[in-house]
């Protein structure tokens, strides 16, 4: 059966789509997410995004709603139970719904579009994210997030032909895709942020992160789409077809991409960027004079949770530093994904510097 | 206590072969429970004088948790034959897999697997392993197929000796194939045939049971041909198939043939 292979080197940080589409549900505003599965598909995603948002200083308590299933409903088909979950949450008043699919159901077959389609007065999502189908933590933050593009009507598509930047949009970006559970989730906004600000652009939405319902609708509005890593471009490619904005496939991995960064976004955008450019080159030397003292000494990167692009970035930052890399130096911490620009490699070599001196 | 599973394609005649056995097994003095494990629910009507009995999936539906007795499943008819319904989902949803594997844990809690035969009657494909539930440790241990002559009957009955050879390898499993039942179409050549298609798979054939008009005339007046008919042909027919089932000693692990040789068997006999 290959339908949909499931890969076999899979790390565990690949994880359920259905944790994954509900890191990005659970943050947007007053919606609810239906789990519709057994109550345990629920009540171990709730546990985890819980400790996780607790983890980083964000109390939030997410949204979901389980539609309950018993082996009853799993015998007889489990659509009716969705649709009384579903009734029952319109008495919440929430601006929209989301509707996850788990295993059981999908085996099953149940038809969750059609009960998505009856009217309520409420905009319900249907996201498919049944997880023995092969796909992983990541299948499922695109799942949810090209769902809930579809909200937003679709823009038009003249760009300028040379610059690809489309005058006819406002000058502003969307941030696509942010790791909601990671650590670093507002610190790596605020390095893209602090960026965007040097040349004056402004972020349009940040889709999906705490988002009200309502902006979804102004998706189309921007200039550049940023994903935050290079997993989201299927959603990329997805929202520049929908609405003709190009993207940019990633946040700036490492030091030394900050400035690249600045000039590919303000080509999109449209503006100028040189005295900008200038100002980072010399604020990435700062930094890296700031942990000169790190200079000289031997480190190595023992970390299964770092994937390859990490410990490339990484290795540059090394290198940059005259930090030498010896499976006999010194163990360091590393983040999972690329730290991001300046101040993620900044936070990394405090880390660096306290284990090295330790 | 013996316990008999039917299977074969759909249509093929299985709730009628099973009503008329467990009716002639039941006049020779034996306790008969007929379970019908399809959601179309009408194994045990000819023996219910064409009541659909409530199904025990009817009363889950209908209960959720609050209790369910065992007189609200088993249903007394022809002769004393207990009789009991799987049923399952409306077609098209749910997972009538599932609903078969519940009843059985449900006839299972209430100890309802007792007397001495119990005739399980299977949907036609065994298209998950819910449908594999009465060929499982604990259940039935002789599977019969029915099959015609027909290529399309044969062939469901060569798949289902697939998934008996299958669950017959498992650890502890004591499910075997019986034999090779044909519930004739009147074709030329069919219980050579149907024979040759025993032997093949590593069984033998049964009991051939002609096509005659008294099953539909017995169907229209809502009754076995046991009942109906005893005097007819073809309720010796049945009568000696219980007969011989009851006698029969010989169960093995059949050998499936390849579809080549499949088609290839039915154009010798052709």
């Amino acid at each position: 059966m290959t339908l949909k292979p499931s890969q076999s080197n899979l790390c565990r940080s690949a994880g359920c789509t259905l944790t994954g589409a509900l890191s990005v549900t659970t943050h947007v505003r007053n919606a609810v997410s239906v789990v519709h599965g057994p109550n345990g598909c629920t009540h171990h995603n709730f546990s985890l995004l819980h400790a996780t948002s607790l983890d980083n200083d964000d109390i939030i308590v997410p949204s979901l709603v389980s539609s309950g299933l018993t082996e009853t409903d799993i015998i007889f088909g489990g659509e009716q139970a969705l649709d009384r979950t579903l009734d029952a949450v319109m008495g919440n008043d929430p601006d929209a719904i989301f509707v996850l699919s788990t295993c059981i159901v999908d085996t099953i077959g149940d038809d969750i579009g059609m009960v998505c389609r009856k009217e309520r007065g409420v905009v319900v999502i249907p996201v498919p994210t049944a997880g023995f189908l092969g796909g992983s933590f990541q299948n499922g933050v695109n799942n949810a997030l090209i769902a809930l593009a579809g909200i937003a009507a679709p823009g038009n598509k003249t760009g300028d032909r040379n610059t690809g930047c489309d005058r006819g949009k406002i000058l502003s970006v969307n941030i696509i895709g942010e790791k909601n559970l990671e650590y670093e989730v507002d610190g790596n906004y605020a390095e893209v942020s602090r960026l965007l600000s040097a040349i004056g652009v402004p972020v349009n939405i940040r889709f999906v992160h705490n988002l009200p319902m309502e902006q979804i609708a102004l998706l189309g509005a921007a200039r550049l789409n940023i994903l935050r890593d290079p997993a989201l471009i299927p959603v990329g490619e997805y929202l520049k077809k929908r609405f003709g904005i190009p993207y940019l496939p990633s946040f700036p991995s490492g030091i030394s991409s900050t400035t690249a960064f600045l000039e590919t976004v303000a080509g999109a955008c449209g503006v100028e960027c040189w005295n900008a450019v200038a100002d980072e080159q010399v604020l990435q030397d700062t930094t890296l004079a700031e942990f000169a003292d790190l200079s000289g000494s031997t480190v190595s990167f023992e970390n299964i949770h770092a994937d390859q692009d990490c410990i490339r970035t990484v290795r540059t930052v090394a290198q940059a530093l005259k930090v030498k890399i010896k499976k006999t130096g010194c163990r360091v911490p590393l983040p999972t994904t690329p730290p991001v620009g300046v101040s993620g490699v900044r936070r990394m070599l405090h880390r660096w510097r306290c284990t090295i001196h330790a | 206590m013996k316990q008999i599973a039917l299977y074969g394609k759909g249509g093929i005649g299985k709730s009628t072969t099973s009503a008329n056995l467990s009716a002639a097994l039941s006049l020779q003095g034996l306790d008969i429970l007929q379970i019908g494990c399809d959601p179309k629910r009408d194994s045990t009507r000819m023996l219910m004088h064409g009541n659909f009995i409530p199904t025990v999936m009817d009363l889950v539906r209908e209960r959720g948790d609050a209790p369910i007795s065992l007189s609200e499943i088993v249903y007394s008819g022809f002769n004393g034959v207990r009789c009991v319904e799987a049923g399952g989902p409306e077609p098209g949803v749910g997972c009538a897999g599932r609903g078969i594997i519940a009843t059985f844990q449900l006839l299972e809690k209430f100890g309802a697997l007792t007397g001495d035969v119990i005739v399980y009657d299977v949907l036609g494909d065994v298209v998950c392993g819910g449908f594999a539930m009465p060929m499982r440790e604990g259940y039935a241990q002789e599977i019969y197929l029915v099959t015609s002559g027909e290529l399309m009957s044969l062939y469901a009955a060569n798949n289902i000796c697939k998934a008996i050879q299958r669950l017959s390898s498992r650890v502890k499993s004591r499910c075997r194939l019986a034999g090779v039942i044909c519930n004739a179409k009147n074709q030329l050549h069919e219980e050579e045939l149907v024979a040759e298609f025993a032997r093949r798979v590593n069984s033998k054939l049964v009991q051939f049971i002609p096509r005659d008009r008294v099953v539909q005339l017995a169907e229209l007046n809502k009754k076995t041909v046991i009942e109906y008919e005893p005097g007819s042909a073809q309720a010796e027919h049945y009568r000696v198939l219980a007969r011989r089932i009851m006698e029969n000693s010989n169960l093995t692990i059949p050998t499936p043939l390849e579809i080549d040789d499949l088609e290839a068997l039915a154009v010798e006999f052709m």
